[in-house]
């Protein structure tokens, strides 16, 4: 089988979805085959720009962007991309009633973690801006029995070791458990689903109801519902007479699943074909030209053929590039990464230091085409976006979201343009 | 703490042994040991409880002495034992001509083995080489020896027995050729402190030259490098080793749902040399291929390495030429009263070995009491009743885990566990729920999560101490049990201490999974950035 399109997109993280959206734009027919549900099912849901330049916090990330080396996707892309692609997704967000927000003062916003960590994010849901402490002294720390994840006692411990929050009156508030299962794990999800529902969402006012009398600020789990959170948030916050803020948590990501329906619906909304359950696994080429992508799945081998092809399907961990002792390769091409020979120069011996593996990726161009060592183009009608890209440790300058964004946009309106 | 009849140093299998021993026999003792039990080589090896098959050509007597420990620890440590059994397998690559000495050799140490067809070896093991040649069984068994030590540990308490982590001796006073006592320092807090006593006891293996040079001495103690690979899979129900000369790579040990590979023999130039090179891991998998032809394509869970504490004696000699049998020096023919050493062994010896040093140390002592660590049970059995309360608490596989690695601390978690609202497992993958953790927290001993590691395997699963870990943190701040590190930094050590075993075969889907971990805890959470940004 086989059927011919304008532009193929592989991958349906933020950067498979964000490309296929700005491919669209442009007017061509635009498919997108994913094999999983993407990195939105495991993300925080917050735009990470650039949290850390060389381990030195990073305050103004647009304006630290032209410090980057010229290899990091947002040199190749150039600063002033970021701007825009930042701009696009929040009207895009905006529009299927989600509203993130970049922080008052066009800094990083400093959000607060489920572990009462600060971490920085420059674009995040209205829901988890931590500006309104600047204000309120007070919060209540709210958690779920059973939810193994969130204990509002660490959380309190840790934020009173940051400065910004060393004399602020914090108090344990923790719910009972709204689902019935024992020895089971709860986690912001299950509870998130709950609220989705009528009686959930009943239930969570009644339950906040006396600490919302007694505190200014409620923090929270991602819990506030994964349809329609921007609702909740704002019903709850307006009955309650309280300002909720939710902490960014571990997997799985509630807010990225957020961030994955409303980019689905756009989807939807303008036309385009997702094939899921599909795993590309090889590509088919005359020389420099990519004609076809063949995908694996329950009905055995397909190919997708078209004329412009966009690869997110992410890292390691994604499945975009592969990896054996001593070699790394992305997956669909078999494009050579280079690497060093002993496994043991691939990581630093401090988790969080810098390495090859944590930057490992396809080299691309300004064109975001994959190319050698000699700079030389390797397909022309090939765009690789997100984490597939090598030249940036996503984890620990916290740039994640951002560069993908920044590519899947980019690699999109690229594509339409040819 | 400022007296003891008798002081031990090394909280590894054979410095816990001693202290149960003694403590028995009615001997006041306390242990020293410098960071958390089972440190070393107790911990650092494949967990196999020798048959002494593997010893029988080279070493007859120490072959005996393996099959007879083997049978008792079987019977006196059953929670710590997975009585699996053992395979001897013959491959096209070894020798044919090792086959008819090793049966005889076997036979005369007193170790049963029984041929079986080929064709039926491979039903057994299906992951086994089809071009294998001949099979025999043996008794090899499993055995965790984290567990062991920590349950003669347990045991030695309920006899007065005392032991101290993260107490390092830096210093032993003597006077008038006799050791007096020794200095102590507190790793953790700093604080530094004398213990005085009777009779010093240097179990530290691998360090146990160290400790020796510390009044002078100088002994043949050669700590050797072993490197093993663990497995996120159970391809094997049984042990699997080679039927040949001793070599490297050659043993298969299954341990509930993991395999570990060993082992690796190289020269090690300090006790503590624990890093893994990663030609070691491939040089593993080359080797390890013979028995199990896909093994590249089990996921490795981890890496690590030991030092074995080889004690070459007078006659000197290098790696798997020394002899795997012990050594007691009673250092009075030295010139020095007051002071013994135990060098050599092996873990599945290390009852034997404590028997004989602390009869030497009764003698010294002049105390009459008779050794009876090999009749009594280390732990007793949870009754029924005790089991039908906790199935309330725990799921019902956690029940018998929780049993076995709790031994007589078990009754006082079900208790806590029944006064928790919600008893939750806050590591799913080797089933360790919440009241298991604060008990374990609460010990005295514990001052990190990885002496919580130890003790509950929390961390040791498929996650790798992604998901558990900051679960474990969040619970102890609940039940108000600090460590003495603010959270972030606890954490971080932890996770940099599971990340050294992991990043030696960084590749294949354990890459995945380290990407996850950094990604969570990097990305996500931010510890690393926390680090710097928080003030203790």
């Amino acid at each position: 089988m086989s059927k011919k399109t304008d532009i193929i997109v592989v991958g349906s993280g933020l950067a498979g979805l964000t490309a296929a959206l700005s491919a669209r734009a442009s007017g061509r027919q635009v498919l997108l085959i994913t094999h999983g549900v993407g990195s939105l099912a495991v993300s925080s849901g917050c735009i990470d720009v650039l949290g850390y330049h060389n381990g030195c916090p990073v305050q103004d990330p647009i304006a630290d962007l032209p410090q980057l080396n010229p290899e990091h996707p947002y040199s190749l892309a150039g600063a002033e991309r970021v701007e825009k692609a930042i701009d696009w997704l929040q009207s895009l967000c905006l529009a299927g009633g989600l509203n993130m927000q970049k922080n008052l003062s066009r800094r990083n916003h400093e959000l607060i973690t489920v572990m009462g960590t600060l971490k920085p994010s420059y674009l995040c849901p209205e829901s988890f801006c931590t500006e309104c402490f600047a204000k309120a002294r007070r919060a209540a720390v709210v958690s779920f029995e059973n939810m193994k994840d969130v204990h509002p006692l660490l959380i309190i411990d840790q934020l009173h070791r940051y400065a910004r929050f060393a004399d602020m009156e914090f108090m344990e508030a923790m719910l009972p458990c709204p689902i019935d299962q024992s020895h089971r794990n709860v986690t912001p999800l299950d509870v998130a689903r709950f609220v989705d529902t009528p009686e959930g969402l009943e239930w969570l006012r009644l339950s906040l109801e006396p600490y919302a009398k007694l505190y200014p600020i409620l923090l929270m789990p991602p819990v506030l519902g994964v349809k329609n959170s921007q609702k909740v948030w704002g019903t709850l916050c307006d009955v309650l007479k309280v300002r909720i803020v939710e902490m960014v948590s571990i997997p799985p990501g509630v807010a990225g699943l957020r961030l994955r329906e409303v980019l689905r619906n756009a989807l939807n909304e303008a036309g385009i074909t997702m094939i899921e359950n599909a795993l590309a696994v090889r590509a088919v080429a005359d020389d420099k030209k990519c004609l076809s992508v063949v995908t694996s799945g329950a009905g055995g081998e397909h190919s997708w053929e078209a004329s412009q092809f966009i690869i997110a399907t992410g890292g390691i961990l994604g499945g975009g590039v592969a990896t054996s002792p001593g070699k790394a390769w992305e997956t669909i091409f078999n494009i050579p990464i280079k690497a060093p020979e002993n496994p043991q120069e691939w990581s630093s011996t401090e988790i969080f230091g810098r390495s090859f593996f944590s930057q490992m990726g396809v080299r691309v161009n300004a064109d975001l085409k994959a190319i050698d060592d000699s700079g030389a183009v390797l397909y022309e009608n090939v765009r690789f976006a997100g984490r597939t890209i090598g030249g940036y440790d996503y984890a620990s300058e916290k740039s994640g979201h951002g560069t993908a964004l920044v590519t899947g946009m980019l690699a999109g309106e690229l594509a339409g343009k040819e | 703490m400022d007296h003891a009849t008798v002081v031990i140093i090394g909280g590894g299998a054979t410095g816990i042994g001693i202290l149960r021993d003694l403590s028995m026999r009615g001997i006041q003792a306390v242990l020293l040991e410098q960071g958390c039990i089972a440190a070393g080589a107790s911990s650092r090896y494949h967990g196999l409880l020798h048959s002494g098959a593997r010893y029988a050509v080279k070493d007859n007597d120490a072959a005996r002495e393996c099959i007879e420990e083997n049978m008792v620890l079987r019977r006196i440590g059953s929670q710590c034992v997975e009585v699996s059994e053992g395979f001897f397998v013959l491959t096209d690559q070894d020798d044919p001509a090792f086959e008819r000495p090793w049966v005889e050799a076997c036979a005369k140490a007193g170790i049963k083995t029984e041929q079986i067809d080929v064709k039926e070896a491979l039903r057994l093991e299906p992951n086994l080489s089809r071009s294998v040649k001949a099979v025999y069984r043996v008794p090899d068994s499993s055995v965790d020896g984290f567990r062991l030590i920590w349950h003669n540990a347990l045991s030695a308490r309920r006899y007065g027995g005392e032991m101290l982590t993260h107490h390092q001796v830096f210093a032993i006073e003597q006077e008038g050729g006799r050791v007096k006592g020794v200095h102590v320092l507190n790793t953790v807090t700093g604080q530094k402190s004398y213990i005085s006593c009777n009779l010093l006891v240097n179990a530290a293996g691998s360090w146990s030259g160290n400790v020796a040079k510390m009044v002078g001495l100088d002994v043949a103690v050669q700590p050797d490098r072993g490197t093993l690979v663990a497995f996120n899979h159970r391809f094997t129900s049984r042990i699997l080793n080679r039927l040949h000369k001793s070599s490297d790579g050659d043993i298969f040990v299954p341990h509930g749902s993991i395999t570990i590979l060993g082992t690796t023999s190289f020269h090690a130039d300090r006790p503590d040399a624990h890093d893994v090179p990663t030609e070691d891991i491939l040089k593993l998998l080359d080797i390890g291929e013979a028995l199990i032809p896909d093994i590249r394509t089990y996921r490795i869970l981890r890496a690590f390495a030991g030092t074995r504490p080889l004690y070459a004696g007078k006659s000197g000699g290098q790696g798997r030429e020394v002899s795997r049998g012990f050594h007691i020096a009673d250092h009075q023919e030295d010139g020095l009263e007051g002071m013994v050493s135990i060098f050599g062994g092996k873990f599945t010896t290390y009852r034997l070995m404590a028997e004989k040093l602390s009869d030497l140390v009764c003698k010294k002592l002049g105390v009459h009491a008779a050794c009876r660590t090999a009749e009594e049970p280390l732990i007793e059995e949870p009754s029924a009743e005790l089991l039908e309360k906790a199935k309330k608490y725990f799921p019902v596989h956690g029940v018998t885990l929780a049993a076995n690695r709790l031994g007589a601390a078990f009754p006082i978690v079900v208790e806590k566990a029944a006064a928790l609202s919600s008893n939750p497992l806050l590591c799913e993958c080797e089933m360790v729920s919440r009241a298991e953790i604060e008990y374990v927290a609460s010990d005295p001993s514990t001052t990190s999560m990885n002496d919580i590691r130890i003790r509950t395997r929390m961390g040791m699963g498929t996650c790798q101490g992604t998901f558990c870990s900051l679960r474990t943190i969040g619970a102890l701040s609940e039940c108000r049990i600090p460590f003495p590190t603010p959270p972030t930094e606890s954490l971080h050590h932890f996770l940099q201490e599971r990340w050294k075993g992991l990043r030696p075969a960084i590749w294949g889907i354990q890459a995945k999974e380290m990407e996850l971990g950094r990604s969570v805890y990097a990305a996500t959470l931010n510890i690393d950035g926390a680090l710097n940004e928080q003030k203790n």
